[in-house]
């Protein structure tokens, strides 16, 4: 019973110093509070419109024909593309592709509907600046779509000329249906896929780096992050671990809910998962944090350098979340590294509940990875303690027991 | 004559410091080394093969299981198979698969009998490459699946194939991908992102470099050494980080395009005087930072902020010109957005100097920003008045 009061005495001790040491330090605050509060909403505003629509194309019709104006007017319809410009020849199509005017070209060749008449196949042949994906993206939907309804048309309209009645003609030109369901992001808008998963490795990445610009500080002041309540000598690892990180948990589970919760609501995200769901995702995910951030802070010896040398890990920690490469495709060593981080099924769990509506239940796999994670790094930073103070001791005896 | 002999004298002070703190050429070779290894394997395949895709087969006829197979035989595609529309649904909720279709029951009956049945195709957009490729897949399939039934109807009628083909696909498109004609994804990603990688190097570095100075009160020996000449000592000590910088942005532009053989439509050398551009403009970005704000570790904070911002206001994921309006001007902040221009312009569409010299222009105006804080660092260095913590 006594135990128990003094390890909470220490407990709080430890608790509230680390609180102290975080609000008194200018950085760290600009770190988690201007980064983690104010980069969403940045990141938000961003992505605002998540589409590109009437993406500007040039068209070359070099058929010039009904059948070829027919078609440059269904593109021009599309939701992707506008027709911004009708070229004389490719020349001008190019150099206005070149000038970054448009963004694709599409070319209708002069035996469109001589084709078309005489029953062969007709050739259109599409364009796209490939210096992003999304404008390629846009024009071969549009493109494809297009072609996929003139299609119709056309063999509809053969079908009649050839004496089928209307039944008759639906069931040969399209014997098998289908029917499109993109339930949870149905425009592929960018902002909901880019957001869903820059979110949370805010959280991950805020901390890391304030926890190790912290742990540098007490290192240059000749202090330690491992400091232990005195007159244990050298017991007491466990408050010491969890008193620092008590401090760090409260403060994000306080900004995590923000991130998670709030700043969907800010910009209209979709959110399909009640919050006391997605709250307990926050427990593990924080808790996972912490403890990785302690882990991997140890190695930081001064305040300034953790930017230097880890600022690149955010991209790669964003990419090893699998939410653009597919995680079906990554390499195998690089699968095994992204093992390393809680962002990896944190994103993968959040992506899945708040914007798909998966259940908790269903993010079981992502909560027992978190878990072990926890665990892991749970005995790693305590080791982390333990090896400082064995070093402290054998370096100078004196500064332990001050 | 004594002025370059105080350039020198802080070159070779400055070579000790990186000599001395290992930190520095961990940040920059190290660092570099590992994003040009990350990027170039983890994306080397360029497009995703074997793409989980589900399918639920209430029907299994001849014709359903004729599809899955022809969706296995995609290089994009592999088919799972599920049992229920309720465990197909889990496993796209969970992003175990990245699409599935449902075949219903009866299906083959009644494309035999005209009752034209629907197949229903579900997306998972969320994870937007594989879900992207996925629906692209299944929407290829379902029209070939149609089209070959159309051509079964269609011989039975006694059409030769040759018609067949211009009845059941009147029009076809052939798509040109301009400057990444086999839509390699590592090719798009990583030739921006590594310059933005160096970008983010460069601004921490300098600004690391410049900020030591004050946090460790040597600011005063470093003026001594250059002969109590600030140009000198600030020549001399960023000197060194231009070549450093330069020669691993050349280097990363020659595993690029040499090495790696990613399509270079204009002239590498052309790059290389980008990159060098990049790097002078970046460095006065981060002069300037901390010039504003002489001490290292918000200076640092503010650096870190402001370089991962690049990476989004690029425009080489989502495009400048569909941001907000507000957001837009922002952009022309970033240096990383002109440097994506310029290879644009030289890399994708090989239109030469004439093409990109303005984005050249617009990265020399950021050497603009140390003159306005130059006479504040000045004095910082030599009062050493701000809080080094």
């Amino acid at each position: 019973m006594k135990y128990i009061r003094q390890w909470f005495s220490d407990w709080y001790d430890i608790f509230t110093r680390e609180l102290k040491h975080i609000f008194s330090d200018s950085g760290v605050m600009v770190i988690f509070f201007l980064a983690g509060l104010a980069y969403p909403l940045l990141y938000g505003l961003i992505y605002r419109n998540g589409s590109i629509d009437d993406m500007p194309v040039a068209v070359v019709d070099n058929s010039g024909s009904a059948a070829s104006r027919e078609f440059v007017r269904a593109l021009d319809a599309t939701r992707e593309v506008s027709v911004a410009y009708a070229c004389a020849d490719m020349d001008q199509a190019q150099r206005l592709l070149q000038q970054r005017d448009a963004k694709g070209i599409v070319m209708i060749p002069s035996d469109y509907e001589d084709c078309l008449a005489s029953g062969r196949q007709a050739h259109i042949s599409t364009y796209a600046d490939m210096s992003s994906f999304l404008y390629y993206k846009n024009l071969t939907m549009a493109a494809s779509q297009v072609m996929l309804s003139e299609m119709h048309d056309i063999q509809t309209s053969r079908f009649s000329a050839a004496g089928h009645s209307g039944q008759q003609i639906s069931q040969l030109v399209q014997p098998l249906k289908y029917e499109e369901n993109i339930p949870y992001n149905r425009n592929f808008s960018y902002s909901i896929f880019f957001l869903s998963a820059v979110l949370l490795i805010v959280v991950q990445q805020t901390m890391f780096y304030g926890v190790s610009m912290l742990t540098g500080t007490m290192r240059e002041e000749n202090r330690s992050f491992a400091v232990l309540p005195d007159r244990l000598k050298g017991h007491g690892i466990s408050r010491t671990v969890m008193g620092r990180g008590a401090a760090y948990w409260l403060l994000y589970i306080a900004i995590g809910a923000y991130v998670a919760a709030l700043v969907p609501r800010i910009f209209g995200l979709p959110q399909n998962c009640p919050f006391g769901e997605i709250f307990i995702l926050l427990l593990f995910y924080v808790t996972a944090c912490v403890v990785f951030s302690f882990t991997f802070s140890s190695l930081i010896r001064h305040r300034e350098t953790v930017f230097v040398l880890f600022l690149f890990m955010s991209p790669i920690c964003l990419f090893l979340t699998g939410f653009s490469w597919p995680a079906s495709s990554f390499p195998g060593f690089w699968k095994a590294f992204s093992y390393i981080f809680p962002s990896t099924f944190a994103v993968q769990a959040f992506i899945n509940m708040n914007t798909a509506g998966a259940s908790l239940s269903m993010a079981a796999p992502q909560i027992a990875a978190l878990t072990i994670q926890i665990i892991v790094y749970y005995f790693l930073s305590c080791l982390a303690v333990f090896a400082e103070n064995r070093l402290l001791r054998h370096r100078s005896p004196a500064s332990v027991i001050q | 004559m004594n002025f370059f002999h105080n350039i020198k004298s802080a070159m070779l002070r400055e070579l000790r410091l990186m000599r001395q703190r290992p930190v520095y050429l961990l940040a920059t070779i190290g660092v570099m080394a590992f994003c040009t290894v990350f990027f170039l394997t983890f994306l080397r395949d360029g497009m995703p093969e074997d793409l989980p895709v589900g399918v639920v087969d209430l029907d299994n006829s001849s014709l359903s299981r004729n599809i899955t197979r022809q969706i296995d035989a995609t290089q994009l595609g592999r088919t799972l198979k599920f049992e229920s529309y309720r465990s197909a649904r889990e496993a796209l909720q969970t992003g175990e698969i990245n699409a599935f279709c449902v075949f219903p029951d009866g299906m083959y009956e009644d494309v035999i009998s005209g009752r034209q049945p629907t197949v229903t195709l579900y997306v998972n957009s969320l994870y937007f490459v594989g879900g992207a490729l996925a629906y692209k897949d299944l929407l290829t399939m379902m029209n070939m699946a149609s089209g070959g039934v159309q051509r079964e109807l269609l011989r039975a009628k006694g059409m030769n194939d040759y018609a067949i083909m211009g009845q059941i696909q009147p029009i076809v498109i052939d798509a040109h991908q301009i400057g990444n004609v086999t839509t390699d994804y590592g090719v798009y990603l990583t030739n921006v992102l590594l310059p933005g990688i160096l970008e983010m190097i460069v601004i921490l570095v300098t600004v690391f470099a410049l900020g030591s100075e004050l946090k460790y009160g040597t600011s005063r020996h470093m003026l001594e050494k250059a002969g109590g000449s600030m140009s000198a000592a600030m020549i001399g000590k960023l000197i060194p980080y231009t070549v450093l910088f330069t020669v691993i942005g050349i280097i990363c532009d020659m595993i690029l395009y040499c090495w790696a053989g990613f399509p270079m439509a204009g002239s590498i050398w052309n790059m290389f005087i980008g990159t060098f551009v990049m790097v002078l403009s970046c460095q006065a970005v981060a002069f300037f930072i901390i010039g504003t704000l002489p001490i290292l570790r918000l200076a640092l904070s503010i650096s870190a902020l402001y370089s991962v911002l690049g990476f989004s206001l690029a425009g080489f994921t989502f495009p400048v010109e569909a941001l907000p309006p507000y957001i837009q001007g922002l952009a022309a902040a970033f240096p990383l957005r002109h440097y994506y221009l310029m290879y644009v312009q030289e890399a994708i569409f090989g239109s030469g100097f004439g093409g990109w010299y303005p984005q050249i222009v617009y990265m020399l105006l950021f050497l603009f920003l140390p003159p306005i804080v130059y006479g504040r660092l000045k004095k910082a260095y030599r009062l050493q008045n701000f809080p080094r913590n």
